[in-house]
């Protein structure tokens, strides 16, 4: 799985996080933006990690070293 | 920033939590005799919060001072029957679901009667103890008295027996003269010994002793015996252990001494006989006393167990209704009598949601009073600020508790809150990442939440009400610890294989040079987190500080972005366009440029896999920006980039500092100006109001404080850009240090354990390991980590926007003032 893929995957998850919560608790205008808000967040906080950690293995500068036993 | 125009609603709907509710001044006229009622039905609305009108008058001075006074009273009664109650053993029955309706001064009667009763039926049962703890004293001076004249008279018989035995055999010359003349004197002439008996503290006897000896100069007989139980002393009515002691003197003088030394070692005497058969006959009466005296404390006991558990029926009732009127004639007091003393004017602040809630209350009022007039509900203009009030429920709460701990968010400015429920647990899984730490924690913020309901209404401790006030802050930690955890790849510092093999392979089939020049990629990257084969490996950590770190400054980056932009939105909510053009455009062009740009040239270096130096690039970026880049080139027109980034960070510094002040001062004099036209607009507004405004709107406008202000911000903003980058490296250094102890105790503890393959040892080591794990980790850990980014969030983040000088909506309301008292 590329880089896009898994992008990709997490907007899809975003997106479905948000609607099913819009969908669930469906509690007005203003509070549903607090939640969509809320998801959006979440989501580019954990796709930003993931995608830090995932191009910093990308082309590897260092590779591992076995420790000799 | 003196901008007086009304803040905008927004294009799209306005977001929940966001902005603090819209607040308006409210001024309402109550006729007097419905001013009781209105109160009790706002206080049960609890969405008021009245200004004080009365505030250059002492409490004494005030209309209800009276009333208050008999509350105290009351609430003073209550709090006797509380520690009554608690000493009997009886706990207060909860709120009973149907309530009758209790009026107030029949109450106070009530309570009155109650006390009085109360109080006297404790005396008599004072009283009673008192005797009955003498008689019991009494009983056991008797018996050990008895006890004692018994054994010394048999002693002396005996004694009697023998020289009698002695006499008429040995009437002898030898037998000595003096000894018979002795034994022989006439019984008339013998002085009469007194004696007294009591009771004297054990702790104290030898001094008493020793006292006695001295003042008679040892012409005395003492005799003390030990009780085996502890008796309960009359006068203190505790348990001490003490000793009968029987004294015998001779003489007026010797006793009055012995009695004053009685007295001051609180020696309780008792009166004796010497003849046994009176002996007996007090015995027989003196039982008979106490079992008499038992009964009748028995049932003493009983009448005031049924007079408080009466009370503790309807205590909670009773407590809550004094603190209830206790609190309307406080609020009463706030209100200012009207000329005429028929009518109180109120004047406070309400959400404006609640408009038709207090005029529902306020017309039931008015209703159920049978009151003539109603009363007057109208809405004030005013310049003053509103206080600050974020409609929250149980999971936001906690969060926004986080904000307010830093400052009370300025009426209607954006809120932090809002992002922190997402960031702050974040951050903090950021440097909490390991999923097995992040289920324990999850586990036991779950057993809070699942049992919520039972322990919200329990009494906890300091530090447990603390975790289950924040149980969906921990609740969100956990989730996002677990995810950050299955990034790291560290359950427990192992790392598995869940998405997949490793990328990583030996060169060859040998793999004779792995442990010298490493492994080489073979499969495309691993596909979440990070690959499992770095763990353990020589090459772990130079590749982990190398991530962690780069990491920290792209989120910190990424955050105080958002910071900027939250800034932008206040500008546009308050319309300030001058925050807009010379305070948030600046910035974030100087932070990007500086910051930004480094974050670019991370991620570039990620994805080409280029070898350049970064520090050398950021640094030579300042010392000789005309330089070839050399080698450390990472993209072409990387040199012109930098020269324009360089020049735009050099000039939005001016852009920050000169042109705000200078605007604000050409502003100030355009509406010093027209002044003299606008002024007559504010007459139809009434007198009071007016007089508050006066104080706010001609504020004179000095330039220098201004601009000192403004001086004072752009300095703090441009070194802050740096030192706030650097804080973030924090993220790094709190991680590492999580998964390098959590390491070290897999491996130093567990596994050493492990390998002596003994039963006893391996016990011992996961007992230690558990230890450890649950004291340092997840309890020292998760705290270390929640202050940094409790840090994070109030420093580095909310320095960007917020101004946090608010103050906090406090209304009148009946559930606040409960818990108050608690």
């Amino acid at each position: 799985m590329g880089f896009l893929v898994t992008t990709l995957i997490f907007v899809l998850v975003g997106v479905v996080a948000a609607l099913s919560l819009l969908l669930c608790c469906n509690r007005g205008v203003s509070t549903n933006l607090l939640h969509v808000t809320l998801v959006i967040t979440a989501a580019v906080c954990c796709w930003m990690m993931w995608a830090i950690v995932y191009l910093a293995q990308m082309k590897p500068l260092i590779v591992p070293i076995l420790s000799g036993e | 920033m003196g901008d007086l125009r009304e803040p905008r609603r927004g294009c799209c709907p306005p977001m929940e939590l966001m902005r603090s509710e819209a607040m308006q001044l409210v001024q309402i006229i109550i006729p007097i005799e419905s001013s009781h009622l209105t109160m009790s039905y706002l206080g049960n609305l609890g969405l008021l919060q009245f200004k004080d009108l009365n505030a250059d008058k002492s409490p004494f001075q005030r209309t209800y001072a009276n009333q208050i006074k008999r509350c105290g009273e009351m609430a003073r009664k209550l709090r006797l029957f509380k520690e009554q109650m608690t000493k009997a053993g009886i706990v207060p029955s909860a709120m009973p679901v149907t309530q009758t309706q209790v009026d107030f001064d029949d109450l106070e009667i009530k309570l009155g009667d109650l006390e009085a009763e109360l109080i006297e039926v404790n005396a008599n049962n004072e009283k009673l103890q008192r005797t009955y703890n003498e008689l019991l004293e009494y009983m056991l001076v008797l018996q050990k008295g008895g006890e004692f004249f018994q054994s010394a008279q048999s002693r002396a018989t005996a004694q009697q027996r023998e020289i009698e035995a002695h006499q008429p055999g040995d009437a002898s010359l030898d037998s000595p003269l003096l000894l018979e003349q002795e034994m022989l004197t006439d019984p008339s002439k013998q002085v009469k010994l007194g004696f007294i008996s009591g009771l004297v503290p054990k702790d104290k006897s030898m001094a008493f002793e020793r006292i006695l000896f001295r003042a008679t100069r040892g012409n005395v007989f003492i005799r003390q015996e030990p009780i085996d139980n502890p008796v309960t002393d009359p006068v203190s009515g505790e348990k001490v252990a003490k000793n009968v002691f029987i004294i015998f003197y001779s003489g007026e003088r010797a006793k009055a001494k012995i009695l004053k030394i009685c007295e001051a070692f609180g020696a309780n005497r008792y009166p004796f006989t010497e003849d046994i058969g009176k002996q007996m006959q007090m015995i027989l009466e003196v039982s008979g006393k106490i079992a008499e005296l038992k009964t009748t404390i028995d049932v003493g006991l009983l009448h005031r167990d049924t007079i408080l558990k009466n009370i503790a029926h309807q205590f909670e009732q009773w407590n809550q209704l004094v603190r209830e009127e206790k609190s309307i004639y406080h609020t009463l007091n706030m209100l200012s009598l009207d000329v005429t003393k028929k009518c109180l004017v109120a004047e406070g602040w309400s959400p404006v949601f609640a408009t038709t809630q207090i005029q529902e209350a306020l017309q039931r009022a008015t209703r159920d009073s049978n009151s003539q007039v109603g009363s007057i509900f109208q809405v004030l203009h005013t310049r003053e600020s509103p206080p600050t009030y974020f409609k929250t429920n149980k999971f936001t709460s906690a969060f926004q508790e986080i904000v307010d701990a830093y400052g009370i968010a300025k009426y209607q400015e954006a809120n932090p809150g809002v992002f922190t429920i997402v960031t702050f647990p974040f951050l903090f899984a950021v440097m909490f990442g390991d999923w097995g730490h992040g289920l324990c924690l999850l586990l036991g913020t779950l057993f809070l939440i699942v049992r919520e309901k039972k322990l919200s209404s329990q009494k906890l401790g300091d530090i447990m009400e603390m975790m289950f006030g924040g149980r969906y802050v921990i609740m969100m930690m956990a989730l996002f610890s677990i995810y950050t955890g299955l990034i790291y790849n560290e359950f427990f510092s192992v790392p598995f294989e869940l998405f997949g093999k490793s990328a990583y392979a030996c060169r060859d089939p040998s793999c004779s040079d792995a442990t010298t020049v490493g492994l080489i990629k073979v499969r495309r990257t691993y596909p979440f987190g990070v690959d499992p084969e770095w763990h353990g490996s020589r090459s772990e950590l130079p590749f982990l500080n190398s991530l962690k770190m780069k990491m920290s400054i792209l989120i910190g980056v990424a955050q105080m972005n958002l910071g900027i932009i939250l800034s932008y939105f206040n500008a546009t909510f308050f319309r300030n366009g001058l925050n807009i053009w010379y305070q948030f455009i600046p910035q974030l062009i100087f932070l990007n440029s500086l910051f930004g740009y480094l974050s670019l040239l991370i991620i570039v270096k990620w994805c080409t896999g280029s070898q350049s130096d970064l520090y050398h690039v950021m640094i030579y970026m300042f010392l000789s920006p005309t330089d070839e880049l050399g080698e450390n080139q990472l993209f072409p027109g990387q040199k012109t980039l930098q020269l324009v980034l360089l020049v735009l960070a050099l000039i939005s510094v001016p852009w920050m500092l000169f042109p705000k002040p200078l605007l604000l001062k050409k502003q100030h004099q355009e509406r010093h100006q027209g002044q003299t036209y606008t002024a007559l607009q504010s007459t139809e507004e009434s007198l009071e109001v007016d007089h508050s405004h006066d104080s706010n709107g001609h504020e004179e406008f000095e330039f220098s404080e201004v601009f000192v202000h403004q001086m004072i911000h752009t300095i703090e903003f441009v070194l802050g850009a740096v030192s706030n980058t650097a804080s973030y490296l924090r993220l790094w250094a709190l991680s590492l240090a999580h998964s390098e102890l959590s390491a070290v105790f897999y491996e130093k503890v567990l596994l050493l354990a492990w390998g002596y393959n003994n039963v006893i040892i391996l016990i011992v080591g996961i007992i230690v390991f558990v230890a450890a794990t649950v004291g340092v980790l997840l309890v020292m850990e998760t705290l270390s980590a929640f202050l940094h980014a409790l840090r994070l969030h109030w420093v580095e983040f909310q320095n960007k926007f917020y101004e946090g000088d608010g103050y906090k909506f406090a209304p009148f309301s009946f559930v606040l003032v409960g818990e108050e008292d608690e």
